[in-house]
């Protein structure tokens, strides 16, 4: 029988990046315990290494607001929630200036217009060097006080008399069960792809947004697809990539040696010209040319679109005791496309910050419940299933049915009705009877079936959305419904757990953030989707 | 493909890349007291072992392989 842990603290924070980072340090401002678990190492945990712009807005830099949020509103096409947008701006500079408190030093790189691309607005993003800062973050929550535990996988939350207090999981070396309670938790393991090739997110598995999604937290987002590309030649080597000159900002040749035809602001002009039959596409670098092709974060939302919904602006969820942070809280501050450079980066540190003052809040005023009812027993259960079973399916072998299922362009990029139907019955198919079933010999691969479970949840939560979506717009492409639809879509699609089912509703958005009615739909959205007539 | 086998001649058993490596690729072999990549094809490429091995002991090549895809596995 594996050996049991329980510590307790006031607030536990999950997965540490820029946003769990930022919750961690805040938190122990206001004098509450934070302990910080990640299922990797904090310091090299989520997309933050990667990340090396950060969206900065002040005035006295000249900046100004409701230029800045022009830029999101119709970048994003409305569906940007501009509570969020507004704050997700005014915060930055202080949490710029908390960065280079603590010694992460920023530049400024002009950046060469994108061939054939419009310059999308007047918001601008600093640069830090890549890795750094998330090694500083790491020092700072030390130095902050906040306990560290590394390499633990959480693998759910407890919930008791409907409200958060805790989690448990294992640490990914040995097959001990951990359990943290705590008086608030801040879910910071944001975001989730299929481990496709090309983007660095292979941990990123969806495993906030399925735990709290399993704990009945409202789930947004999930049908604005991230649209980063690859090369064809070493679809994934990210580092390989990067050195070959950035070769994501030349210019685009499609197969008939003509350039790609750019849609402005809408970002799946590879995959629109993969669909028509023009494919492969090259690039020009620095040395030579590249073969670029897209789905390289396949599974993943733009940022900051998908993850929990927000219940207040102190990062809060419809569940008490529970908050969300960077990729995991579904703010929809950037809407349905990344409207802004730096927008993901800044948006975790400043959501984190909130995060962490949030559930400090929470945790001087609330006391950790007496006992654990049985909410250990199922959790024990939850952790070990895969360990127990002596066979079955892999988690690895199931995670490629599902790759193969999801990552082809036409399911979550080119979409149809009928394609995401078909998915969607494979994907079932996969989380009701191939899910149940994997096993795992070590408690590394405990881990890969843990996160093939929240990849197949991810999976059906995408289609769900998708399917509900009808019409298009920004990141979000039907091909079925190629116009964008006022009329019914300015609302957000929502999933939830009702009675063991996923499902999906909207949510409208508020009249005063819609885009002007009075104009004509051309004004409104200037770039045409594929197939889109304009009725004269 | 990716992630190589840990040169055991350069690898001083500090057990750095064990502890963060994003996908828990590597393990301590306690007798011979070096790491070992354990699980390659979890490898991301994000070359996190190759820029802190204080000995070079690492190597990531930019290719990457998957396995046929089989009836059941």
């Amino acid at each position: 029988m594996p050996s049991e842990k329980a510590i307790t603290t006031d607030v536990l924070i999950i997965g540490g990046g820029m946003a769990g980072c930022f919750a961690a340090i805040k938190a122990r401002e206001r004098g509450v315990e934070v302990t910080l678990v990640d299922k990797g190492y904090v310091g090299k945990s989520g997309q933050t290494p990667f990340a090396g712009s950060f969206a900065v807005f002040h005035p006295e830099w000249g900046h100004k607001l409701p230029e800045w949020m022009e830029q999101v509103n119709t970048v994003g096409e409305y569906v940007n929630n501009r509570e969020w947008t507004e704050i997700g701006f005014l915060d930055t500079y202080d949490r710029y200036q908390d960065l280079v408190s603590w010694g992460v030093e920023f530049h400024k790189i002009d950046r060469p217009p994108q061939p054939g691309r419009p310059r999308l607005g007047p918001c601008e993003a600093l640069h830090t060097e890549w890795r750094r800062h998330a090694e500083i973050l790491r020092k700072q929550a030390l130095k902050a006080g906040a306990r560290i535990i590394d390499r633990v996988m959480i693998v759910d939350l407890i919930k008791q008399d409907g409200r958060v207090t805790g989690a448990g999981g294992f640490p990914v070396g040995a097959d001990d069960l951990l359990v943290v309670r705590a008086k608030a938790t801040v879910m910071c393991a944001g975001a989730g792809g299929f481990k496709a090739a090309g983007w660095p997110i292979h941990e990123l598995t969806a495993d906030g947004d399925a735990m709290s999604y399993r704990a009945g937290a409202e789930i947004t987002g999930k049908e604005f697809a991230d649209p980063h590309s690859t090369s064809a030649e070493f679809p994934a080597a990210f580092n390989h990539i990067m050195r070959g000159g950035r070769p994501m900002f030349g210019l685009l040749i499609n197969s008939e040696g003509n350039p790609v035809r750019s849609r402005g602001t809408l970002f799946l002009d590879l995959e629109f010209e993969a669909h028509a039959g023009r494919a492969p596409i090259t690039q020009k670098t620095a040395d030579g040319q590249v073969t670029r092709i897209g789905g390289a974060a396949s599974g993943m939302s733009v940022h900051k679109a998908e993850g929990v919904w927000p219940a207040g602006t102190d990062c809060s969820t419809s569940i008490p005791g529970l908050y969300a942070a960077g990729d995991a809280l579904g703010n929809m501050q950037s809407g349905s496309v990344y409207a802004t450079i730096g927008l993901g980066l800044s948006g975790a540190a400043v959501t984190g910050a909130r995060a962490g003052w949030g559930a400090a809040a929470y945790a001087l005023q609330a006391d950790l419940p007496a006992g654990d009812g049985d909410a250990l027993g199922g959790l024990r259960e939850a952790v070990y299933a895969p360990l127990k079973r002596t066979g079955g399916f892999s988690p690895r072998w199931v995670t490629q049915v599902l790759q193969n299922t999801m990552v082809p362009y036409y399911v979550m990029y080119i979409k149809h009705g009928d394609r995401l139907q078909a998915a969607l019955t494979i994907v079932e198919f996969i989380g009701g009877h191939l899910v149940p079933k994997m096993y795992a010999t070590d408690p590394h691969e405990l881990r890969l079936a843990h996160e093939t479970k929240n990849m197949v949840l991810n999976a059906e939560m995408r289609l769900r959305a998708s399917l509900m979506r009808t019409e298009s717009r920004g990141c979000h492409y039907r091909e079925d419904f190629p116009r964008r639809d006022d009329k019914n879509w300015l609302a957000w699609v929502l999933l939830r757990e009702e009675r063991d089912r996923m499902v999906a509703f909207k949510r409208p958005i508020p009249e005063a953030w819609w885009p002007d009615q009075s104009k004509s739909y051309e004004e409104r959205y200037p770039y045409r989707l594929p197939g889109e007539y304009i009725a004269s | 493909m990716a992630v190589q086998p840990v040169n055991v001649e350069l690898c001083n058993g500090c057990g750095i890349c064990v502890r963060i490596c994003p996908l828990d690729v590597f393990r301590m072999d306690r007798e011979a007291k070096k790491a070992v990549t354990r699980y390659p094809e979890d490898c991301m490429l994000c070359e996190f072992c190759v820029m802190d091995c204080p000995e070079n002991a690492i190597t990531v090549t930019p290719d990457k392989s998957s396995k046929l895809i089989v009836s059941w596995g």
